[in-house]
């Protein structure tokens, strides 16, 4: 297991560096002055060439390539001019524009997107499994199409539509809710559930649906194996089998695949940043792409690589532990 | 067993997997039977044909995509069209474009244009880059299949939509952007079907009959010219037709970002995007693209369904619940990396449809 | 970003701000019933002022500010040696002394300038201010470590090209003089009446030298001003101020300072602010914002609602949106056809793209229409409101293109933006009538800046706008027509790059004027003279509407900066 796990982070590591590198290449080879981003433009020739210097620009790309990854490692100095700034490991560098260190505006950047993805999940959890549940228990086309109809929305709709949509409606139309304004939870967590409410509806009413079909057929799927039907024929209460027996083993890969698009929100809701206005990871990297920081846009692309590993091994092992026909090689 | 081996052997169970070849006569019959495909299959004509017949539509309105009627919107109020809906009258059907009077109508026709031939483009060159790669991983060496596995595993990995804005950032604005969202969409999202082609290919190398060909003296490539590629026709075009509607919603998902397309060509995803600024001064500025999209991308996925079912009536449908044959929970599972459009959005602009669910978790690691 | 109100157009060039989903309409609970809003009732003094902001307070340095007139929240902390006048409209145009008591003694030819400090001056930690500080922070705004402020003190002081600051180089600059504690001189390389619209800036604040800790003097600055920081989070992201007790009224007339406490919050969303700032609940009651305006969206609903309307503070900055040529690059060499293009474009639909005419109003002077710059109306190719296509294409015809022609337009890509999309599909759409086929070259924020201003890579035809750095026509025309400022440095803002010796001589002859008045009307008649080059076209210059809280009281703007004077506001 602990073999599997390392050789598996060990795996996702190199494929994160690799990423790291041709993002690298990508900016290096776009049109675009790093320094003149970090002077700004009335500087003269003679200032950026400085800063250059500073900034170690005028090493051949794969030195500063190695500078960036030994940072993480070792953590980095930068020269500010008249003193020192220390940037300790794991050091992902310095935004260009700014001079903020990357690991810094990260950490700003987190708790939203945080807020978002987990505030999300617990709404598509509530939503999806509830359904799930429910057309499993209650067998019938009713909710067999109420569940068809359900998924087929789901799956055809962006999330930037379904957003639009729940903003004209709750917010313009019925006037229920506010424009969405981040607000963070150590400030007023009830304004900050208040705003974040329909950016968690959007994403969690496109994820649902199909958290709605996996509980279902694995409620099903639960309940067909013989263990229930032993507990069945022992008397037991249909209710007590549901909660305390079925739905465990039910819920796992629900909870595994949670923990999937979990990391993939924390490296996905660009969109959804973007539209309700979130000052997250997602809507700090499209800014940072578009003036080419290029540290910034490393940093959390990395971040986000990381989460979605992490995410991935954490699934790995909810499935181990549920199904032991998975094989770990 | 090895992780190729389960992956693969996952794959055969699964329905893309060796679909017993079938006339194309008996996939029509069976794709007649849905309804709710021929359906699909009805507006996604209907909105070729619009795309299509675009000008002649807009000439028959009288207007065009770019021409500004300054008299239709209120300047003094930021710009927001007089009259109801949006300025909707005899002359200008869909109403105007808050700030500049354009009219709705014929951007939304001319908009259909991008989001189909776009769209279109990538899938074509994802399945065409899918299937050479995943042929060459699956017959190749043991070297070879390691090494483009690798290659692919980081394709599916990487945070594409991110790639795709900072491959758009870094190319001359001189290249025709259509053209440019094609090619990023299409080459950064080919890993999915490479996957299936490989799993597809190295189930099929087992098989009695491709066995023979290849003792019989068949190199590779004529063995895949001869005995593979009509057995992967089925799994790939059910990939491609779940591809499709995933690349409308990435194509119009950059143009939201406002990186797609560059004025004045109009697009849905533009339109949206600068619609959304306006949703409540102008709300049918944001309901028309906004609509358009969602039955767009409805048929689609609707219609690549039927296809999918048609193609291999072994398997359920993907979106039908319960009427279906019951599918064992984690073959369920599998469908769910579906279209989820956050998820494409977020990187995975290939949708891990088709295949396995551990095999797509497995992908994600890079395993 | 629209306009950014307490900066120049130079800032404005540097600031990124990526409005993608910005502008949004303001929505949800309606703005409440009660009208009490706006300036009845008297200041008092109290409370907590909020701003909310778009744009972080980034630079907070004295030396790395640039602002014009000292801007609004620096102000606050910092005094200079003049000030902008605090007082609605063109009144506020005006610069008055701050910590000097006159504004400036010149010599006979304006190249050497005189200053006494008022008596009774204090730091925050109650020791004196003396004329040495403030020639210690004019220094210091020469050091690349402190890069950003104005550049205009390196081209006016004697021998001061190419001093590096006082941490290379601690013998100072000898063009400033310091013969007391009280006195400061200043040694010009050549006349220069405007002078003391220049000594508004940060530059011109006092630092103590014992005090200063280099780059990071900006997060616990020391205070001249009637606030000291108390905190300064996320580089100016978060600024809170406090009542500096060592400041008094007795020795400035300018600045009210009203609320105890002063909350800077910056980085929100423009939607946002100006969502917050309608629905005012709670502390956004007593909030105002200093960077943000109504968008187009919300204008029309603000319009529909009278008690918001009466919450919108109007305001005119300095400043002129324009379409640049480069005559270097052909077609435009050929004056017909800048001409035939300044006859085509319809500034209607593009005020109309920018925002509407509420946000916008028409330009055919390249100066701004305010009396201090020197404002001369003139329209050398009048073209109505909505353009005259068939005069341009007689032009073109002239210049010898009977069949239209083909050029391309470069502009920002940014959404919203005052040289993006939608201003150039605008140009775009107007010159089609004319028969001028425009190709739209767009380009990302810093990309678009950095190929216009680099005299290689300036384009031959393209969208671009200038703000003044003090309400005068000198900072306008300068810059821009002054052959002498032509740089190959990447910072080049004589986009036309001409060099014209008559306009060269005038700009010379106008700046030994120290009488302001006489200076402007002579800036308006070289205005007027250069605008028959046809070598821009301008096309509007944009109007400041922003909302401010329903507690706010005492509401200030000036012709200098168009925004509301947060020195000014009382939330009590």
């Amino acid at each position: 297991m602990t073999r599997f796990l390392l050789r598996r982070l060990f795996q996702a590591a190199v494929v994160l560096v690799v990423l790291a590198a041709v993002l690298y290449a990508c900016f290096y080879l776009a049109p675009g002055d790093a320094a003149r981003l970090a002077c700004g433009p009335k500087c003269n020739t003679a200032q950026i060439t400085q800063i250059r210097g500073q900034m170690g620009l005028d090493d051949p790309v794969y030195v500063q390539f190695w500078h960036f990854l030994s940072g993480i490692v070792a953590g980095h100095d930068y020269s500010t001019g008249t003193d020192v700034l220390h940037c300790p490991a794991p050091c992902l560098g310095q935004s260009y524009r700014t001079g903020e260190l990357v690991t810094t505006m990260i950490g700003q950047k987190l708790p939203a997107t945080a807020s978002l993805a987990f505030g999300a999940m617990v709404l598509w959890l509530v939503i999806g499994v509830g359904t799930g549940l429910l057309s499993a228990l209650r067998r019938g086309t009713v909710t067999e199409r109420l569940l068809t109809g359900f998924t087929l929305v789901g799956t055809a709709t962006p999330v930037f539509i379904t957003g639009i949509l729940l903003l004209l409606v709750f917010c313009s139309w019925l006037q229920w809710l506010p424009y969405p304004s981040y607000v963070p939870l150590t400030e007023d967590p009830q304004q900050w559930a208040w705003n974040l409410l329909l950016a968690w509806l959007a994403l969690a009413l496109v994820e649902a649906a199909k958290y709605a079909r996996l509980t279902r057929s694995s409620m099903l799927e639960t309940l067909a194996e013989d263990h229930i039907r032993t507990f069945r024929a022992y008397g037991v209460g249909e209710r007590a089998i549901v909660v305390r027996h079925a739905l465990r083993g039910a819920l796992t890969p629900v909870i595994a695949l949670s923990a999937l698009d979990l990391g993939t929100m924390f490296g996905g809701a660009l969109l959804t940043e973007t539209l309700f206005n979130i000052p997250g990871l997602g809507q700090q990297l499209v800014q940072s792409v578009q003036i080419k920081d290029v540290p910034v846009v490393v940093g959390i692309v990395l971040v986000m690589g990381l989460a979605v590993v992490v995410a991935n091994a954490v699934a790995d092992v909810l499935y181990a532990v549920a199904d032991r026909r998975v094989v770990l090689a | 067993m090895t992780v190729e081996a389960l992956s693969a052997a996952e794959g055969g169970t699964d329905a893309v997997a060796s679909a017993p070849p079938s006339g194309a006569r008996q996939v029509w019959r069976r794709l007649r039977g849905q309804r709710a495909a021929l359906a699909g299959g009805a507006v996604i004509a209907l909105f070729v044909l619009v795309a299509v017949a675009a000008p002649l539509l807009a000439a028959i309105e009288g207007q065009d995509t770019t021409s500004y009627h300054a008299g239709l919107v209120d300047s003094a109020s930021g710009g927001v069209p007089l009259g109801t809906f949006g300025g909707v009258s005899g002359s200008h059907w869909l109403g105007v474009e808050p700030g500049t009077g354009r009219d709705l109508f014929a951007r939304l026709v001319y908009g259909s244009r991008i989001s189909l031939i776009v769209a279109f483009g990538a899938t074509v060159l994802q399945v065409l880059l899918g299937v050479l790669l995943g042929l060459a991983a699956g017959l190749g060496n043991r070297f070879l299949d390691g090494l483009l596995s690798r290659i692919t595993d980081v394709f599916v990995t990487m945070p594409a939509l991110i790639f795709a804005i900072a491959l758009l950032a870094v190319v001359p604005d001189g290249f025709p952007r259509p053209v440019l969202l094609m090619l990023v969409l299409g080459l950064l999202a080919w890993g999915g079907i490479a996957k299936i082609v490989r799993a597809q290919v190295l189930t099929l190398k087992s098989l009695d009959y491709v066995a023979a060909s290849r003792l019989g003296g068949s190199g590779p490539w004529r063995t895949a010219r001869r005995e593979l590629l009509p057995a992967l026709v089925a799994p790939v075009v059910t990939y491609a037709a779940i591809l499709l509607p995933s690349n409308i919603v990435s194509e119009a998902g950059l143009s939201f970002l406002g990186i797609g397309v560059t004025p004045p060509t109009p697009s849905w995803g533009q339109m949206l995007s600068s619609a959304s600024t306006w949703y409540q001064a102008d709300s049918a500025y944001v309901l028309l693209p906004a609509v358009l999209l969602f039955v767009t991308v409805l048929a689609f996925t609707v219609f690549a369904d039927g296809v999918r079912t048609a193609l291999d009536p072994r398997v359920a449908s993907r979106l039908r619940v319960g009427t279906g044959r019951r599918k064992q929970a984690k073959a369920d599972a599998g469908s769910s990396g579906t279209v989820s459009p956050e998820a494409v959005a977020s990187g995975k602009v290939s949708p891990d449809v088709a295949e396995p669910e551990t095999a797509s978790r497995k992908a994600v690691t890079g395993e | 970003m629209r306009h950014l109100s307490f900066t120049s157009r130079r800032i404005g060039v540097i600031a990124v701000g990526l409005a993608l989903a910005g502008g949004a309409v303001a929505c949800g609970p309606k703005s409440g019933d009660d009208a009490k809003s706006g300036s009845d009732g008297k200041p008092k003094q109290g409370g907590t002022l909020y701003v909310l902001n778009n744009q972080a307070q980034e630079d907070f340095d004295p030396a790395r500010l640039y602002t014009s007139g000292g801007g609004n929240v620096p102000s606050l902390v910092y005094r200079t040696l003049t000030t902008r006048n605090r007082a609605d409209g063109a009144a506020g145009s005006k610069v008055v002394p701050d910590l000097a008591t006159t504004t400036g003694e010149p010599s006979k030819d304006a190249t050497v300038w005189t200053y006494h400090l008022k008596d009774g001056l204090k730091y925050e930690d109650g020791s004196p201010i003396t004329t040495a500080d403030i020639k210690y922070d004019i220094e210091r705004s020469f050091a690349p470590e402190l890069s950003g402020g104005a550049p205009y003190l390196r081209d006016w002081l004697e021998g001061a090209a190419d001093y590096q600051g006082p941490y290379k180089d601690p013998k100072g600059l000898s063009a400033i003089e310091t013969p007391d504690a009280k006195t400061i001189v200043f040694h010009l390389n050549k006349p220069e009446g405007e002078f003391p619209l220049l000594a508004t800036q940060t530059s011109f604040a006092p630092v103590p030298k014992a005090k200063d800790t280099g780059t990071k003097y900006a997060a616990h600055p020391v205070s001249s001003g009637p606030y000291k920081v108390i905190s300064n989070e996320n580089n100016g992201e978060h600024i809170v101020l406090k009542r500096n007790p060592n400041w008094s009224a007795a020795t400035d007339d300018q600045r009210k300072a009203y609320p105890d406490t002063i909350d800077v919050q910056s980085g929100l969303d423009q939607a946002v602010i100006n969502q917050r700032l309608s629905a005012g609940v709670g502390k956004d009651a007593d909030a105002v914002t200093t960077d943000t305006n109504l968008g187009p969206a919300e204008l029309a609903k603000v319009t529909g609602d009278k008690n918001l309307a009466k919450r919108v503070g109007t305001g005119h900055f300095g400043y002129t949106d324009y379409i640049a040529f480069n005559p270097k690059v052909k077609p435009f060499d050929n004056i017909k056809v800048r001409e035939a293009i300044a006859y085509a474009v319809n500034r209607t639909t593009v005020i109309n793209a920018q925002g509407g005419s509420s946000l916008n109003e028409p330009a055919t002077t390249f100066l701004p229409a305010q009396a201090s710059f020197g404002y001369t109306p003139y329209d050398p190719f009048p073209a109505g409101k909505t353009g005259d296509p068939a005069k341009a294409k007689e032009l073109l015809k002239e210049a010898g293109y009977p069949n239209g022609l083909t050029v391309s337009l470069t502009h920002d890509v940014t959404k919203g933006d005052e040289q993006g999309p939608e201003v150039a599909t605008a140009v775009q759409e107007a010159l089609k009538a004319a028969g001028i086929t425009v190709k739209l070259d767009g380009q990302e924020h810093a990309a678009f800046s950095d190929k216009i201003h680099t005299l290689k890579t300036e384009p031959g035809f393209f969208l671009t706008g200038w703000g003044a750095d003090w309400p005068s026509g000198g900072p306008f025309l300068g810059p821009i027509f002054d052959g002498r400022q032509i740089v190959d440095n990447g910072a080049n803002f004589n986009n036309a790059q001409l060099d014209d010796a008559s306009v060269n001589s005038e700009i010379d002859a106008i700046n030994k004027i120290t009488d302001l008045k006489a200076a402007a009307v002579r800036w308006g008649a070289l205005d007027k003279k250069i605008g028959e080059q046809a070598l821009t076209v301008p096309l509007w210059h944009p109007v400041y509407k922003r909302l401010f809280g329903k507690n706010i009281k005492n509401v200030v703007i000036s012709d200098w900066t168009g925004v509301l004077d947060i020195s000014q506001v009382a939330v009590k």
